[in-house]
């Protein structure tokens, strides 16, 4: 049996932390922003977009996030022939960059599961964008349209401050459940905190430590965001009286 | 085109029963895990909630931290952590099984998500109406149990049965220690043969196609069975805990 915590362990504990945390980061930005979208486009006036959106959010809610991510990385690349899926999806100047900036070898599958996370978050967000709105007082739209706003401005002014303040404490709830779902991306190769845990625990054969390290940096992760989105929380409901409508 | 229906016609047995001669797999397991997790979970989750609103300051920490702790880690890391103690020796009879360890796993994790919902819903009773139970000679269990838990369930169902899909789509993590549910399947099915890599595509769209109609369905019956509740059940459902108990107070 070997040292447990030997500084290269530390230093690929670390790296793996890193990029856990970027994975986070990212999927976070870009669900909020499909989710605020799709979101959006259920409360069009137009049914044909209201139902495409609806499928949208219903298709990608109720399929595991780890079928996603296994799909995207692993099973669509093999739609396309041999040599066009390489240069597609591993040899090309854009994954060459990638590979440069962020360090990893094999950047699709990081991409593939931020897509699949931010499908899956997305489609939740959606939804909880749309029960926001839903709890806006009729007449501040109302309120809105006769002022003169049009669709924009009464999206832009109205629907999504309104909208998102109403959500946020279950956004906040979505987001942290999506910080653990990176942990997922782990069985795609993505070198994320899990994969690196496995990765040591394989090499020093000292599951125990490494399971519990892994537990203690995934509560604190929770711990801290949720502290941190309760800040933003806070702040977006600065001047208000603190009356939820729920 | 029909090699691809091939594939999958001599798959999707596997895919929704598992292999012939072993115990259930494929979707019947992952179905299986999600209705143990969720049953052994709510009963736990009772427990839980009560402790978290108990008298005594050390039992509702103890309990705040049992919530915290499963609410706060992966699945897929709480159920390697299990199944490392539960391989490690002998736990309650359990030798080494990873279905044992996947149970243990989705109980923990179900039920630290119930008892906020049922935490929620027990501070939804009215007041009045649980110091009118004690005026009429109920003990703070009767209560409890007659009064508060009957009807909060009604206030809970929407969250609870919301909570009972996300489990059902979470039990796929459980591949990480091969238990034979849908996601393991496909994984057998498709093996390590590079030959099988045009069936990918085709066999991981009826993986989420299968998980997507159960999902959709329940929550289709959940939405209908909430409808109902609100429309006119209101009153009876108000009524019926108490004139049912009403001797018994």
């Amino acid at each position: 049996m070997r040292e447990s915590l030997t500084p290269e362990t530390v230093s690929l504990l670390l790296a793996g932390l890193t990029l856990t945390i970027a994975l986070t980061v990212v999927t976070s930005i870009t669900s909020f922003v499909v989710g605020i979208g799709v979101g959006t486009l259920r409360l069009s006036a137009n049914r044909l977009i209201r139902s495409a959106a609806g499928t949208f959010v219903e298709v990608f809610r109720n399929i595991p996030a780890l079928i996603q991510i296994i799909f995207w990385a692993f099973a669509f690349p093999s739609l396309f022939p041999a040599d066009t899926r390489m240069f597609l999806f591993f040899d090309n100047s854009v994954m060459t960059w990638l590979t440069t900036v962020t360090g990893l070898s094999l950047p699709y599958y990081a991409l593939a599961a931020c897509f699949g996370l931010t499908l899956n978050t997305g489609a939740h967000m959606a939804e909880l964008f749309r029960a926001g709105v839903g709890t806006l007082p009729r007449e501040r739209i109302e309120t809105a349209r006769l002022l003169g706003a049009g669709t924009l401005a009464l999206f832009w002014w109205v629907l999504l401050p309104g909208g998102v303040r109403a959500a946020f404490p279950a956004i906040t709830t979505r987001l942290i459940h999506n910080m653990k779902n990176t942990a997922l991306a782990s069985f795609v190769a993505v070198p994320e905190f899990f994969q690196t845990v496995q990765a040591s625990i394989t090499q020093s054969f000292r599951a125990v430590e490494f399971l519990t390290i892994a537990a203690v940096v995934y509560l604190l992760l929770s711990t801290v965001m949720a502290g941190l989105l309760r800040r933003v929380d806070i702040r977006l409901n600065r001047g208000r009286m603190h009356v939820r409508p729920d | 085109m029909s090699d691809q229906i091939d594939f999958l016609l001599d798959s999707l047995p596997h895919l929704l029963f598992g292999f012939p001669g072993q115990r259930p797999g494929g979707l019947v397991m992952s179905v299986l895990l999600a209705v143990a997790g969720l049953g052994v979970g709510l009963a736990v989750a009772v427990v839980v909630a009560a402790a978290q609103d108990a008298r005594s300051r050390s039992l509702r920490r103890l309990a705040d931290s049992y919530v915290h702790l499963f609410r706060g880690i992966p699945l897929i890391l709480l159920v390697l952590i299990i199944h490392q103690l539960v391989a490690s020796g002998p736990i309650l009879g359990l030798n080494n099984t990873p279905l044992g360890s996947a149970v243990i796993a989705l109980v923990l994790y179900s039920s630290a998500y119930q008892a906020d919902i049922i935490r929620t819903g027990l501070r939804s009773v009215p007041v009045g109406m649980v110091e009118w139970a004690r005026v009429i000679g109920g003990s703070p269990w009767q209560v409890y149990r007659l009064v508060k838990l009957p009807y909060s369930l009604r206030v809970m169902q929407p969250a609870l049965s919301g909570q009972g899909i996300t489990l059902f789509k979470d039990t796929s993590v459980v591949v990480i220690i091969g238990v034979a549910e849908l996601t393991t399947t496909a994984r057998i099915v498709l093996g390590s043969d590079v030959g099988n890599t045009p069936f990918w595509v085709a066999t991981y769209l009826t993986v989420g196609l299968l998980y997507f109609v159960v999902a959709f369905a329940v929550s289709r019956l959940a939405l209908r069975g909430e409808r109902r509740y609100q429309a006119g059940n209101l009153v009876r459902s108000l009524a019926i805990p108490t004139a049912k108990t009403g001797s018994r107070l």
